[in-house]
């Protein structure tokens, strides 16, 4: 067994070790539920793997992608698009979003390259607020469950199995893309750009495919987290959002398929844990959203401080 | 005509506010290499600090400045405890060490009750000025004319004291400077503690123009921009660039339908970086 096989096993297990928590606790559905959020960061994670831990660029924007599709699949599914067809299509909006957002690298490196997925990220936010005849603004949108033919995944267990149906494929196509040419040009890039060139390696097209795969890998993400929360609204996909899944692959290690497993597991954990941590403080002024914020940033803080090569590690 | 006029000089004040926080950004980011992304919820700490103070009873001018350099001792105690460890790493470090503290402190003044639940202002006289039949309000020229006193002291700063030259010594080139005996890791702590001491400086000055709460900080995202169309690495750009950005939105507060003018200092971003890469005042990497 390889060892990028033992830890995605081990990642594995730690999910089912969550939902089989869950279910030994007062909620098994909640705990189902909190599964089902972990494989669908998870997704869009596996995008970031491949624009950060392979492409070796930085993203600030990847929400903004996320949000795409997710808003794609809704506006489709509410027009009666069957959500399986509607899937490819929120993809491709995420694709052609981080084609988009990738431009400038033909022309910019690091961290300007960063700024400008920021800035694309920004006016993406802005647009979902201000476009209110399509996405309803800061009022929200509905979206129903999935469903194929007669079927609707209604049930936690259903969802969680539609996702780790979603998730075997994505991670299959990755593996796929990694150890093909264009994967081997992306880390021959991240390794040393002049000698890459000049090894006939084109950068820029290069980078557009790092973007535009993880793109599509976070607008699958976006689509599956529109059917399971059922609600959309701008402000889950703010720079907070981007941040996170930011944090996600530096924390389960961005060189590693399986960091983005690890990474979902620690990020969709880490609120549940804060939150047991803010009720055994003391006093009421402490029991505030103000603390909950303020041990996230701490936690940030710390996991880079003292695992600066992430929790999957290695190079 | 006169609107016109009231428009471009409440544009040119916000825009120095966004210029100042530029600033920050360009004086560490030459420093350090690092983009900080907490200069917002400095600039906030800082305005909240000033209220506070003024609250407990002290002189508002007192509050000010000690608020300013409250702030700035707290980006040098940062810098020294842990953003000197992402010298060398990958950007990605530094980005998320700063984003990390950036939420701790939003989240430590949200925890304050009084912080979340009311808005706070500073007491400053609010006057109209009529100059050459055109009215002003006070608190725009107040905010001009604080900026112009702020940059000339930064100008003599840079250029008449041995701190100033050291700290553009290392901006120019850091090993160099080390052999020549500047104190290289001396000088990161005082760009780092100017950079927040600015940030905090230009939450007091948009105190009159906004009220003070939580989200005030929102404006380093559109100073964020105001740096990188000045180069990022030229003191003056990200002066002109905040102005310019100011300037730019207020006018297209008058000219585009509601809503679009928060997305405008983006657009330019976005063509400002593909059209010139490396700012309009920049210089090949």
């Amino acid at each position: 067994m390889s060892a990028t096989a033992r830890r995605a096993a081990l990642a594995a297990a730690a999910v089912l070790a969550l939902a089989v928590f869950g279910y030994a606790s007062a909620s098994p559905d909640y705990a189902l539920g909190q599964a089902t959020l972990v494989i669908t960061y998870a997704i869009a994670g596996l995008g970031l793997v491949i624009v950060v831990g392979h492409g070796g660029q930085i993203a600030l924007g990847h929400g903004a992608l996320v949000a795409l599709g997710a808003y794609t699949q809704a506006l489709l599914v509410a027009r009666g698009l069957p959500p399986l067809l509607a899937l490819p299509l929120a993809m491709a909006a995420g694709g052609a979003g981080g084609a988009l957002a990738s431009l400038p690298a033909r022309r910019l490196g690091g961290l300007y390259f960063g700024i400008s997925t920021l800035a694309f990220a920004l006016m993406v936010e802005e647009a979902l607020v201000r476009w209110e005849s399509l996405t309803r603004g800061s009022a929200g949108l509905g979206v129903a469950a999935f469903s194929v033919g007669g079927w609707s995944a209604t049930a936690p267990a259903a969802q969680l199995g539609v996702s780790a149906v979603l998730l075997a494929l994505a991670w299959a196509g990755c593996r796929r893309l990694l150890a093909s040419r264009i994967g081997r040009a992306w880390r021959a890039l991240r390794e040393d750009e002049m000698a890459a060139q000049a090894c006939g390696i084109a950068a820029g097209p290069s980078i557009a495919l790092a973007f535009t795969a993880g793109g599509a890998l976070a607008g699958l993400g976006g689509a599956l987290y529109a059917h399971w929360i059922g609600y959309l609204s701008p402000e889950q996909f703010g720079l907070r959002f981007s941040f996170e899944l930011l944090m996600l692959v530096f924390i389960g290690g961005a060189r590693r398929l399986a960091g983005a497993l690890w990474g979902a597991l620690v990020i969709v954990a880490l609120p549940q844990l804060i939150a047991l941590a803010r009720d055994a403080l003391p006093g009421d002024t402490l029991r505030s959203a103000g603390v909950e914020t303020l041990l996230f940033g701490a936690l940030i803080v710390a996991a880079v401080l003292l695992r600066p090569q992430g929790l999957a590690g290695g190079r | 005509m006169s609107a016109f006029a009231q428009v471009l000089a409440s544009g040119v004040a916000t825009g120095c506010v966004y210029g100042l926080v530029a600033l920050s950004f360009v004086l560490i980011y030459k420093a350090s290499d690092t983009v900080s992304f907490m200069q917002g919820e400095l600039l906030m700490v800082g305005a909240f600090a000033a209220v506070g103070l003024h609250a407990a009873g002290v002189p508002l001018a007192l509050a000010g400045v000690l608020a300013v350099l409250a702030v700035a001792l707290l980006g040098a105690a940062l810098e020294r405890l842990a953003l000197r460890r992402a010298l060398g790493q990958p950007h990605l470090v530094a980005v998320l060490l700063t984003f990390g503290f950036g939420l701790v402190m939003r989240g430590a003044v949200a925890s304050v009750p009084a912080a979340t639940h009311e808005m706070h202002r500073l007491p400053l006289p609010e006057q109209v000025l009529v100059l050459g039949g055109i009215a002003f309000a006070s608190s725009h020229l107040a905010v001009i004319a604080a900026t112009a006193l702020l940059v000339l002291l930064l100008a003599l700063f840079f250029r008449h004291t041995r701190a100033g030259l050291a700290l553009r010594a290392c901006a120019e080139d850091a090993r160099v400077a080390a052999l020549m005996g500047v104190p290289v890791a001396r000088m990161h702590t005082l760009a780092w503690a100017l950079g927040a001491g600015l940030a905090a400086f230009a939450g007091l000055l948009l105190a009159p123009i906004s009220f003070v709460h939580l989200d005030m900080g929102l404006v380093a995202l559109k100073a964020f921009p105001a740096a990188v169309l000045g180069g990022l690495y030229s003191l003056p750009g990200a002066l002109a660039g905040g102005v310019f950005i100011g300037v730019a939105e207020a006018l297209a507060g008058l000219a585009l339908p509601e809503g679009y003018k928060d997305a405008v200092p983006y657009a330019l971003l976005m063509l400002a970086l593909l059209a010139f890469p490396r700012g309009f005042g920049g210089r090949a990497a």
